[in-house]
Order: structure tokens, then C-alpha cells, then sequence
């Protein structure tokens, strides 16, 4: 059923929409002067120059690095473990476990961090980049945990029975048969969780310490004078995250043809059965 | 999702003791340390919050017997109501634009044959991982007075004076969540629609049915459920956001999540901050479970499609 | 026009890409007729199939259905209707809504859906079905509701993809049974595609036997068996031995062809002397236990194979002498032979039927292997 041409013109809007503003970002993080208004007055690097010297972008971007990296490992192993229980278990538990583990989408991330820095006000303990990386953890996690269920179920179990029938134990069964076919969407969804947490504003916002991320940097930039050096720090933050993605997407891309011969963007997403 | 096999239990002929198949026998305690990460940093927390509101604050502190007085104030604020019918507004008006942009897209998505799916779909998901801030702050500098839009216009000797009426409202608030959201919204209709063959529609139309019966009959059907989910999570997270408002909001169009971060971090209200934000969470729920009712009723909740 | 067929299909061609999956194909099918497409996989009877619903545009030629040019015409404008493959039953209507559906969309009345949709469920033999749901039905129930579903709308035309691929082969046997009554109860035209011979024997009035894009040949069931046009033919529509022979006398009646050392009759007027194929059907195919000695004029042969079918026997005879192979079948609960048997091949000069051979040509064809045809717009999906 082939779709029409006015499906199709609507797509090629919504792609204009999503993507000019940010490309405008992007030219601007360019221009010669100051201004972010037209007409547009020639081309230079000067902004980039600029944040490259400034020891609070650095430091911010420092932070932000060392957050995200600790958000993606500890969420890796978190929810690897998590996805693998509920995937091969049949307890009743199963189903309020589900809840829980989607439930930060769910909710706006004004409550987490609010509830958040309750608790940790309640405990005395003081603000800094570990709470900012708790906060990013709760976040992250139904995100990896998704898209890692979707890839552990999708794996045949008879060849782990095998492996339990020739005498495997559990470590060795997932070390050994599950985990050489998982690994890519595993390593994706790690990504993925690293640029969630790089990119974070709303809940970092409560739960910030004296140091600052590149989000909460930017922000807090804003407040002070608009000039194109924000577009610049914008336009590598975007830059990054989506040269991540590129990553992940070849890396998860590769790990399917590997297993199934061909791609399907919605099995790559965890969204869909293979048929 | 395909149910996992359970292994066969152990053979007469072998008879291992429950310990030797390992992970086996108690996989659900795998997800122990997930688990109790969670409940411990925002079960509890959550739990904190609830209790927060119904004790009385005042500068960074609360204190005091458990009251209701919070809940009440609220319910007699008129701000308060202001505020929660704005966010209504605006939530209402991101999830259903949201949706309404989104169905087609998912559409073509989903029955194109065209080389240029691959590439769409790069660009939807790419987008999805732009910040959030990052994107406020391209909105604020297009619509702005002195912003993209009113400089090329003026350059282009289109209009004399900058374009008021585009930022600093509701407008500008909508707009902007819409282009947070959509991708969200596009790839989970688009996954609902995987399961609709393309020989559902064909059928639908052999049968006489031209595109609007089959939108009506046989596409909207097939993906109330994600357009529901979809609708309910623009609608929560738009209604609380506190950061939108307050870059592109203007004076006028205050919502009440900025409410909410201004008890915590400005008045120091902890208590009816909290308060606040516990008499969104019940609306929420609300909301939640009269979609979930709805689409139970109309039988549209679990629909199997033969593969 | 009353003197126009209610389907005309004139010198259509079409092409997927470089593709040409149709190529000038042109038929003309009767009303209340049931006319069968047959074919292996790829041999565009399914495109055929969808050019005429309306779901392709074909890139040559026209449609027509009863005198009128519909080639332009978008599948939801024409007067027909299809029975696809996989029943795509809608899962969030339950059986009644579903078989309505056609209906609604018409705009019939509440009470006169009901009064239909009933006459339908009765025609495929499903009455009280109205409240279930499609997950609630076997296979085989839910074709007979799609082909309720199709009927409701009282088509003229019927066009049915392969509806019997995805079921067993007892409910298959049933359910062609239920479409020759519904054809002969109806009176509507069925156009009918299929890769399976058997079930094309079974059902049609008029078989099109369809090979890489083009149309064969025509006719009866009878016809097409007895007398294939094409090595292809034969060999597609039922079991044949294809053998290389040389027509040495050709006769008004009878004539005489060579095979190897041996000389046989052929009942087969005028054919062209020279090099030929003998067409022969397994069940033509007579077996004289006896070394050489004891069977003259008779090729010479020895038994390969036996297998029991039940109702009779098949074997596998090898010809060394010629270096070809024979399958021949036989009645009677005991195969009269064994393996190694020698044995003396020889059949009826009424049995036979003889093709165009090209000079050298000395090998024929495999048989081709059928599978369900899987459209190549939906695979696409």
C-alpha cells in the first residue's frame, strides 16, 4: 500500500522542522560577529576559539564526560543483569518489577529530581557530580533495560538449553552463548544511556553541585549574555551525540546482519520481532 | 515480545540438585541490584516527597504535625488553577499536534518502498538525542524580536517591524515541546504500525474502502494503544515542564511546573512545593487510567495481528 | 454491452524495475466462469491477479470488466473483489464487523447488513459466528470468513490468491469442495490463481497455465492435461515422462516414431517428421515383467524404485540403453515388481502426445518446483 504524496510532503516538513532550528544553531556557532540576527556577515572559527580556551567549558565538559561515562558502565551492568533475569524468569514478580523499572520515563523529570534532592538533603549529603550521576542513573535506565530485554528475548533459548544440556552453568551459559550475540546492542544501548546523561538539563538542574555539566554550563551561560560562543559549546554537544549515534547505529547494525543476514530499523530499536 | 521457553525441569535420568543449573532456578534475583538501586533512589525518595506535602515548610526546612493545609491552599490558590489550566492548555495542545504530525509521517514510514526510509528514520532518531536545552535555546533565537525569523524577514524587506506575536506566549511554549516530542511520538506510532500488513489495507480497500475509511476503520484502530501511550506522555511531560515557560513563556503563560521549582528553589516551600507537585501526580494518574479504561473498553488494547 | 466477457484482459504487460514480471498477456474470461492462473513462483500470475483487483497500474495494455476500461481505476472503484492469500481478517472487529465491512463502507443499512451478512455466513457455512473473534477461529474458519467477507458485497467478479496455501491438506481438500458449491451457488466469476495443478484440475472451468510472465496455453482441465502444447505444459499440469524421440512415418491418423532401437506407434495426426518429444503420463506407462528375450519391442528397462500409495503404486524405471528415466504408476494393493526387476516399458498409441523438438535438443527440462508465490510488493512491505 504504497503511502501517497501528501504523506510524503508531511515527512519532508517534519524532517525541515526538527532539523533547521538546530542547523541554525550550527551557522550561527560560525558567524564573524556577535549577533544572531541576519543578514548574515561572514564566516569564522573566532567562538570556537574562544570556549576552547575557557577553562569553565573545558571543566564543564570534563564533568559532564566523567558523569555520562559512569551513568553508561553502572547502568550496563545494572540493567544487563536486570534484562537477562526478567527475560529468563517466569516469577510473578515479573510485572511490578516491569513497573518499576519503567517508571522514571513515566514520570516528569521535575518529580526525580526534586525527589531526589529531598533525599539527599534529608541524609545531609551534599550536592556534587555523584549525585548528579545517581540522578542520571534512575533516569537512564528504562531506556538501556528496553532495548536490552528486547535483544535478550529475541534470542533463540534453545541454544542456551543446549549449553545447560552439555553442562554449562549460568555464568559460563551467558558469558559464553549469550553474551558473543548480544554484545553489539549491549555496547548500543550503553551509548546511548552516555549521551541521555551528556545531554541532561531537567533533573540535573535539582541535583547539580558546585560543579557544573556542559547542559547546566550552557544555562547558566544564558543568563549572562547570548553570543554565538553558546552556539558553539550547542554545536559540539550535538556534534558529539550524534557522531555517538552514528557509532552505535554500525556498531548495532553490524551485530544483526551478523546474526540474521539482513537490517530492520525496527528490530533494531528493540520495537519490533523479527519476522 | 516471544514467551522464553522454560528449560525442561530436571530428568528422572539426571536428576542434577537445583543448584547446578545455575541461573536457572532464581533469575529473577538477578534484577535484585537493579531493583533495589531504584527503590532506594526514587521509590524512597518519592516516599520522602509524598510525606513532604503533608508537613509544613518554610525556608529549605519543613517541620511539623502532618497537615493538610498545603493540599487545601492549593485547591483554594487562585493562581494555582491559572497555572494548572494553562499547563492543561498547552499539555493538550503539544500531545495532539505532537500526534497529528506525527501519524502521517509513522504512515509514510512505515508503506514506503523509497531508498529514503533509511535515511528518515537516521534523522528522526538522530534528532531524538539533541538536548533539550539546546533546542530551547534554537527556538528562543529564531523567534525572538531580534531572532532568525524577524532578521530574515526584515533583510528580505518582507515585514518593517519584528514579528511580536511569536515568542514569549503559549505559541512559542507549544512549538517548541512539539519539536521535543515529535520524534519520540513518530518512531512509537511507526512501531505500532509494524504489525499492519500492508494486505490489512489492501483488503480494507478491495473492500471499497478510500483513505479516509481506511484511516478511520482499519489504521486508527490498529494504533490507538501507541497513540494513546504517545498522547499521555507528551501530555505529562509537557504539563510539568518548567523550563519551556520560563525561556519561551513569557509573563502570560506561566505553567505550573515553574510553580513547583520556585517553591524549591526560590520560597524555600518544600511542603507546598511538594503538595503541588503530588496534586499533578494524581491528575496524572487519572489521566493514566482513563486511557488505559478507554482503550480497554474499546477492545483496541491487545490486538493480535496474524504475522 | 451483453456481448462483452465480464473480464477482458488486453495485451497487458508490466514491469517491476527491469523486471518484466507480465509480458502482452491477453484473456478473455466468460461469465460464471471459473478460470484458473497456474503457475510456478514468478510466473506472474499473482501480478495478474492484483493488475486486475486494482492494486497495480500494469505498464502496457487494459482492463476491462464487462465492456468497461477500469485499467485506470483504483482497486476501491471496481466491482470486484478479493479473497487474498493470508485471511487479514481485521483483529479489532469481531466477525460480523469484519464480513459487514465492505458494507459499512457502502453505507448499507443497519438491518440489511444484518440480513447479509447472515445469508453470507450461511454460504460458507459459519451461521452464529457473528460475535467471535478472528483469534477464535482455526485457519480454515477464518478463509471461509474472508470469503464471506468477499461475497457479502455480491461481486461479479471473485478473485482469489492462492486462499488454500497456508492451510493443511485435509482442510484444503474441504474447502475446494466449498468453493466449487459457493461458485455454483453464486453464479459469480472466479478468477483463480494457484501454483498447485491438482487443486487447478479440481476446481476450474478453464486453466491458463502461466510461465515467465506469459500465458502457455488455455483451456479445460482435460485439454491441458491430454493435450499440452508445451514441454512446460506437460510437465506443470500433472506428472509426465518427456522422452527425445525421431518421427520417422507421419500418418493422417497414426505414425511411427523411433526411440533408441525400438519403433512405436503414436496415435497423433501429421506431425512434423524429424525430432519430437513423446509426452507420456505415468499412468500410460505399461511394464511386461521378462528380460529382452521375452519382450520384444518394448525399451528395455529395470526398476529403480517402488513406492506404495495406497491407492496404487509408483516406480521408477531406468532405461540404459536410452540413459533416460520413466515414472510410471499402476493400480492394485501389490506392486507387481521389485527392485532390479528387469522389465519391458511400452504404452498405448492413444496414450502419448508428441511436442516440437529442436535438432540436438536431446535433454528436457527439469519440471519446475512450485512454491506459493510470494507478491513482490508485499515482500517488499
Amino acid at each position: 500500500m504504497s503511502p501517497g504524496r501528501f504523506t510524503g510532503l508531511v515527512t519532508v516538513a517534519g524532517m525541515l522542522f526538527l532539523w533547521l532550528p538546530l542547523l541554525v544553531v550550527v551557522l550561527f556557532s560560525l558567524h564573524t560577529t556577535a549577533s544572531l540576527s541576519f543578514p548574515f556577515d561572514g564566516f569564522s572559527l573566532r567562538w570556537y576559539e574562544r570556549i576552547s580556551e575557557s577553562p569553565e567549558v573545558r571543566a564543564a565538559a570534563r564533568n559532564s564526560l566523567v558523569v555520562a561515562t559512569s551513568t553508561a558502565l553502572v547502568t550496563l551492568v545494572l540493567a544487563t543483569l536486570a534484562a537477562y533475569g526478567m527475560s529468563r524468569s517466569r516469577s510473578r514478580w515479573r510485572a511490578p518489577l516491569s513497573l518499576l523499572f519503567f517508571l522514571p520515563i513515566t514520570l516528569p523529570g521535575l518529580f526525580i529530581g526534586i525527589a531526589l534532592l529531598i533525599a539527599f538533603s534529608r541524609l545531609e549529603y551534599s550536592l556534587s557530580l555523584v549525585t548528579v550521576t545517581v540522578a542520571h542513573l534512575v533516569y537512564v535506565f528504562p531506556f538501556f533495560f528496553l532495548l536490552a530485554r528486547a535483544a535478550l528475548e529475541r534470542l533463540d533459548p534453545a541454544l542456551e538449553e543446549a549449553a545447560a544440556d552439555l553442562g554449562a552453568t549460568g555464568w559460563t551459559i551467558f558469558r559464553r552463548v549469550t553474551l558473543p550475540q548480544v554484545w553489539p546492542v549491549l555496547v548500543g544501548a550503553a551509548c546511548l544511556a552516555f549521551a541521555l546523561s551528556f545531554d541532561e538539563f531537567i533533573i540535573t538542574f535539582f541535583v547539580v553541585g558546585p560543579d557544573p555539566t556542559l547542559p547546566l554550563f550552557i544555562w547558566s551561560s544564558l543568563r549572562r549574555t547570548i553570543d554565538p560562543s553558546i552556539n558553539a559549546i550547542s554545536t559540539l554537544l550535538l556534534a558529539f551525540t550524534v557522531l555517538l549515534f552514528v557509532v552505535t547505529f554500525a556498531l548495532t547494525s553490524w551485530g544483526e546482519r551478523r546474526r540474521r543476514g539482513t537490517v530492520d530499523p525496527l528490530v533494531l530499536t528493540g520495537a519490533q520481532e523479527p519476522r | 515480545m516471544s514467551a522464553v521457553a522454560e528449560p525442561p525441569a530436571a530428568s528422572p535420568a539426571r536428576a542434577p540438585a537445583p543448584r547446578e543449573r545455575g541461573l536457572r532456578l532464581g533469575p529473577v534475583l538477578l534484577t535484585l541490584p537493579a531493583a533495589l538501586t531504584l527503590l532506594l533512589f526514587l521509590i524512597a525518595p518519592l516516599a520522602a516527597f509524598a510525606v513532604y506535602s503533608f508537613l509544613t515548610g518554610s525556608l529549605y526546612e519543613v517541620s511539623g504535625p502532618l497537615t493538610l493545609e498545603n493540599y487545601r491552599e492549593i485547591a483554594q490558590s487562585e493562581l494555582n488553577r491559572k497555572l494548572a489550566r494553562n499547563s492543561l492548555i498547552v499539555g493538550l495542545l503539544a500531545a495532539v499536534s505532537s500526534v497529528v504530525i506525527a501519524l502521517p509521517i509513522a504512515y509514510w514510514l512505515r508503506y514506503t518502498t523509497s531508498r529514503a526510509k533509511t535515511l528518515v528514520l537516521f534523522l528522526i532518531v538522530a534528532s531524538f538525542l539533541a538536548s533539550y536545552l539546546v533546542r530551547i535555546y534554537a527556538w528562543r533565537t529564531i523567534l525572538g524580536a531580534e531572532g532568525v525569523i524577524n532578521s530574515g524577514l526584515g533583510a528580505l524587506g518582507i515585514v518593517d517591524e519584528p514579528l511580536t506575536f511569536l515568542v514569549f506566549n503559549r505559541f512559542a511554549v507549544t512549538l517548541a515541546l512539539v519539536h521535543i516530542y515529535l520524534p519520540y511520538v513518530i518512531l512509537v506510532i511507526y512501531a505500532g504500525l509494524g504489525p499492519l500488513q500492508p494486505a490489512y489495507l489492501e483488503a480494507a480497500q478491495d473492500l471499497g474502502a478510500g483513505w479516509v475509511q481506511r484511516w478511520r476503520r482499519v489504521v486508527l484502530p490498529a494504533v490507538a494503544a501507541p497513540v494513546g501511550s504517545a498522547l499521555l506522555f507528551v501530555f505529562v511531560l509537557s504539563a510539568a515542564d518548567y523550563v519551556t515557560p520560563q525561556f519561551l513563556g513569557g509573563t502570560a503563560s506561566v505553567m505550573i511546573g515553574v510553580q513547583v521549582q520556585v517553591a524549591f528553589q526560590g520560597t524555600g516551600d518544600y511542603a507546598g512545593g511538594a503538595a503541588i507537585s503530588f496534586a499533578l501526580l494524581a491528575g496524572f494518574l487519572v489521566c493514566y487510567g482513563l486511557v488505559a479504561l478507554g482503550l480497554r473498553l474499546a477492545r483496541l488494547d491487545r490486538l493480535r495481528f496474524a504475522s | 454491452m451483453s456481448g462483452d466477457p465480464r473480464v477482458r484482459i488486453e495485451g497487458v504487460s508490466h514491469r517491476y524495475g527491469a523486471v518484466a514480471a507480465l509480458e502482452d498477456v491477453s484473456l478473455d474470461i466468460a461469465d460464471g466462469e471459473f478460470v484458473t492462473l497456474l503457475g510456478p513462483s514468478g510466473c506472474g500470475k499473482t501480478t495478474l491477479l492484483r493488475i486486475v483487483a486494482g492494486f497495480e497500474r500494469p505498464s502496457a495494455g487494459r482492463v476491462l470488466l464487462a465492456g468497461e476500461d477500469v485499467t485506470g481505476r483504483p482497486a476501491h472503484k471496481r466491482a470486484t473483489n478479493m479473497v487474498f492469500q493470508r485471511p487479514t481478517l481485521f483483529p479489532h472487529l469481531d466477525v460480523f464487523a469484519n464480513v459487514a465491512f465492505g458494507l459499512q463502507v457502502a453505507g448499507v443499512g443497519k438491518a440489511d447488513q444484518r440480513a447479509r451478512v447472515r445469508e453470507a455466513l450461511e454460504l460458507v457455512r459459519l451461521e452464529g459466528y457473528e460475535r467471535r473473534r478472528s483469534h477464535e477461529l482455526s485457519g480454515g474458519q477464518m478463509q471461509r470468513i474472508a470469503l464471506a467477507r468477499a461475497l457479502v458485497n455480491r461481486p461479479k467478479v471473485l478473485l482469489l490468491d492462492e486462499p488454500l496455501s497456508a492451510l493443511d491438506l485435509k482442510i484444503r481438500l474441504d474447502m475446494e469442495v466449498e468453493l466449487r458449491r459457493v461458485h455454483r451457488e453464486t453464479g459469480a466469476t472466479f478468477v483463480y490463481v494457484t501454483h498447485d495443478q491438482r487443486e487447478a484440475m479440481a476446481l476450474s472451468d478453464r486453466i491458463a497455465v502461466m510461465n515467465a510472465g506469459r500465458i502457455e496455453q488455455i483451456g479445460a482441465p482435460t485439454d491441458v492435461y491430454r493435450r499440452p502444447t508445451s514441454v512446460f505444459a506437460a510437465q506443470f499440469v500433472g506428472d509426465a515422462n518427456v522422452l527425445p524421440v525421431d518421427v520417422v512415418e507421419a500418418g493422417d491418423e497414426e505414425s511411427t516414431v523411433q526411440l533408441g532401437d525400438t519403433r512405436h506407434q503414436v496415435r497423433c495426426p501429421r506431425p512434423q517428421p524429424g525430432p519430437a518429444w513423446l509426452v507420456l503420463r505415468p499412468e500410460a506407462v505399461e511394464m511386461r515383467a521378462g528380460t529382452p528375450e521375452e519382450t520384444p519391442g518394448t525399451l528395455q528397462g529395470i526398476v529403480r524404485d517402488v513406492a506404495f500409495r495406497g491407492t496404487g503404486f509408483g516406480c521408477r524405471i531406468e532405461l540404459p540403453a536410452l540413459g533416460a528415466q520413466v515414472k510410471a504408476e499402476g493400480r492394485g494393493a501389490t506392486p507387481p515388481f521389485d527392485v532390479d526387476d528387469e522389465v519391458g516399458i511400452d504404452w498405448r498409441p492413444e496414450s502419448c502426445w508428441l511436442l516440437p523438438r529442436e535438432r540436438g535438443d536431446d535433454t528436457p527440462p527439469p519440471p519446475v518446483t512450485s512454491e506459493p508465490e510470494s507478491d513482490p510488493a508485499q515482500a517488499r512491505a
